[in-house]
């Protein structure tokens, strides 16, 4: 194989791997190696063979088309030119976003059911004052909303998964140790070992938005997350404006008004203004360990966003790639006449499994399923 | 009908000795692939059909218990101790081997090893396939360590109905299959069901592409059309009518909600099926 060829090939992994695209050395010299094997007949084959080994998810086959065409075009074969810039075309757009539209339209009508349809001006400060939206909450009512978040609890850490494991009682005998028990006393099978169902550990990541749009719903959004992870341990919880702040270990206060004073006294851009994409991006890079499949990130934004929407799509797909599913629970979505038509959560849009509102006590108890699915 | 897409990647397969994840709509024929492969070599096929809650008890191997027992009360019979059973039992003749220890153990020429639906397994299944497919052996503590003599020929499918992991993927060769072409799926239906006439065959094919660009919750596959194709058949339809469409629609969509959709479109003549 010609040392143009390879050197070209490298270059297509270079600049596959600097589009975001999982290709490491390994793939490089496994595409130096596959050609060889296989692609030297025609262009044509050339494409297809590097095509299958540096390639690994249908989204990436729009990029990978583009710069292969930019590096190995016939012209660029025949004038021996070194790796080309290649444009950037905005990214497809993804059926899940369907999906998840229908959804919000559902949820739309569960959270909202019976209330009058009004405006809701965008990210000022008034707010839908319907009777049960939170805006219009009573101390009595908190309780509800702890109510609402021990049982969530609860039926996160009770959920068995499908997995056994060994137990001294349990619904199913475990055969093999029970053999192996029985050698020791002349093949008699007196110890009994069982199996039971391993719990599912759920863990939640929640980021809460507490920039200025979205003052009157953070405070009970928090109270939520102040409520669930006093009964679950695997929650992780974040909030974020201008940036992002961890606020798991001010969350485990004893008293809620402890937990929200150590907030106010510890997050300084409390009610400033909103760069979701960016908190999401150091979010991903500093604790992005956080989250892996078994993990539910959620979300609590009205999508208000001052940022770069580019930025912000990119970040979110990396968390949906990443987690079990991504919700964005945003209280807006209360109002019937509410159109997510941000370009905050235009971007976002494509990547969610859930976009539900969060406005209401309905709505928190339709988290639970979210959750839980 | 060897796609060059799909040839180009089993030969790759085989050349680099990586496996190969296949990932597509349900219906496009992933699976068959495999097949197809075990049956160019002439080899064997072993299928692991995964699913949520799969595990190494049924994935890789077992003791078989009953055997066991049996063993040891014929032994005891005899006057022979404990630990000399205990020594029989746990070897190769009381094990029983799940498929992918049936892969790395078998005799002869490599087998095709076919993870079915991966997708559908756990991430800690994911990590452990993820550790035999990287070395091939396998280790039962009874019995010491088993390795392939010679590595299994490797697919891996997957629906997408959630994201495989990133270290999965970066091991496997990849090929994505779309639906394929009207000229294609023309083809495939003539020569699955060979029952069917030019007309009728071009007639299905042409309506169930329609459907595929239609927003349905579940779109139909090459398999469903070959079913229904198979269905007129048998009905003698020698091409399509409204009627009849109605009368079969739930061979191609399997979701109320779509056969309602469709029904309607049909029935206002915004969805035409009687022409070629």
């Amino acid at each position: 194989m010609s040392a143009d060829l390879v050197q070209r090939t490298v270059a297509l992994c270079r600049e596959l791997r600097a589009r975001g695209l999982l290709v490491t050395t390994a793939h490089a010299i496994d595409a130096v190696r596959a050609l060889g094997a296989a692609g030297l007949a025609s262009r044509e084959r050339m494409y297809l063979v590097l095509r299958c080994v540096l390639v690994s998810r249908p989204e990436e086959m729009e990029t990978f088309d583009e710069v292969f065409d930019a590096l190995f075009s016939r012209q660029a074969a025949a004038s021996g030119e070194g790796p080309v810039r290649v444009r950037r075309r905005s990214p497809p757009r993804d059926p899940a976003a369907e999906v998840s539209l229908a959804s919000w339209a559902e949820e739309g009508e569960e959270g909202g059911g019976g209330e009058e349809p009004e405006e809701v001006p965008a990210a000022s400060d008034q707010v839908a004052n319907a009777a049960k939206d939170f805006g219009a909450f009573g101390a009595g009512e908190l309780e509800e909303i702890q109510r609402i978040a021990a049982r969530i609890a609860r039926r996160l850490a009770a959920r068995p998964s499908r997995r056994w494991k060994s137990a001294a009682r349990g619904s199913r005998l475990d055969l093999r140790r029970t053999m192996r028990r029985s050698l020791s006393n002349s093949a008699e099978p007196l110890d009994l070992r069982f199996r039971r169902r391993k719990p599912r550990k759920t863990r939640i990541v929640a980021l809460c938005d507490v920039s200025g749009s979205m003052d009157l719903y953070s405070r009970f959004l928090l109270q939520f997350l102040y409520a669930l992870q006093g009964t679950v341990a695997r929650v992780e919880s974040f909030v974020f404006s201008t940036s992002l702040r961890r606020v798991t270990g001010l969350l485990r206060e004893p008293e809620y008004a402890l937990a929200l004073r150590g907030l106010s006294a510890e997050v300084h851009d409390w009610s400033g203004g909103t760069r979701i994409g960016e908190c999401l991006s150091a979010f991903n890079e500093e604790w992005g360990q956080l989250v892996d499949g078994r993990t539910v990130v959620v979300i609590l934004s009205d999508g208000w966003d001052t940022g770069d929407p580019a930025l912000l799509g990119a970040q979110m797909e990396m968390l949906r790639r990443r987690s079990r599913r991504l919700v964005w629970l945003n209280p807006l979505l209360g109002s019937p006449d509410y159109q997510p038509l941000t370009q905050g959560m235009q971007a976002a849009l494509p990547h969610l499994s859930v976009f539900a509102p969060a406005h209401n006590l309905v709505s928190l108890r339709a988290l639970e399923r979210h959750l839980l699915a | 009908m060897a796609d060059p897409a799909i040839a180009t990647s089993l030969h790759l397969a085989l050349e680099l000795r990586k496996p190969l994840l296949i990932e597509g709509h349900a219906g496009v024929g992933k699976t068959e692939i495999a097949k197809v492969l075990a049956r160019m070599l002439g080899t064997d096929l072993i299928r692991l059909q995964c699913y949520e809650g799969l595990d190494t008890s049924t994935a890789l191997y077992e003791w078989n218990y009953a055997r066991q027992l049996l063993h040891i009360r014929m032994q005891e019979r005899d006057g022979h101790a404990a630990a000399e059973a205990e020594a029989k039992i746990f070897s190769e003749a009381f094990l029983l081997k799940r498929p992918l220890l049936q892969a790395i153990a078998h005799e002869g020429q490599a087998p095709v090893l076919l993870v079915d639906e991966i997708d559908r397994s756990d991430e800690e299944f994911e990590a452990f396939l993820l550790e035999v497919l990287s070395d091939f052996q396998v280790t039962v503590p009874e019995l010491g360590t088993i390795s392939a003599r010679e590595r299994p020929h490797v697919i891996l499918t997957s629906n997408r109905s959630r994201e495989l992991s990133d270290a999965l993927r970066r091991r496997c060769l990849y090929l994505f299959i779309d639906h394929p072409p009207f000229a294609k799926e023309l083809a495939i239906v003539r020569r699955k069901v060979p029952g069917a006439s030019e007309e009728l065959a071009a007639q299905i094919v042409g309506l169930v592409q329609r459907l595929r660009t239609a927003r349905l919750a579940k779109v139909p596959g090459v398999s469903e059309t070959l079913d229904w194709a198979a269905a007129l058949v048998v009905l003698h339809a020698a091409h399509l009518t409204p009627e009849i469409v109605g009368e079969t629609l739930g061979c191609a969509l399997k979701d109320e909600g779509d056969l309602r959709k469709v029904r309607a479109e049909i029935e206002s003549g915004r969805l035409p099926v009687g022409g070629p």
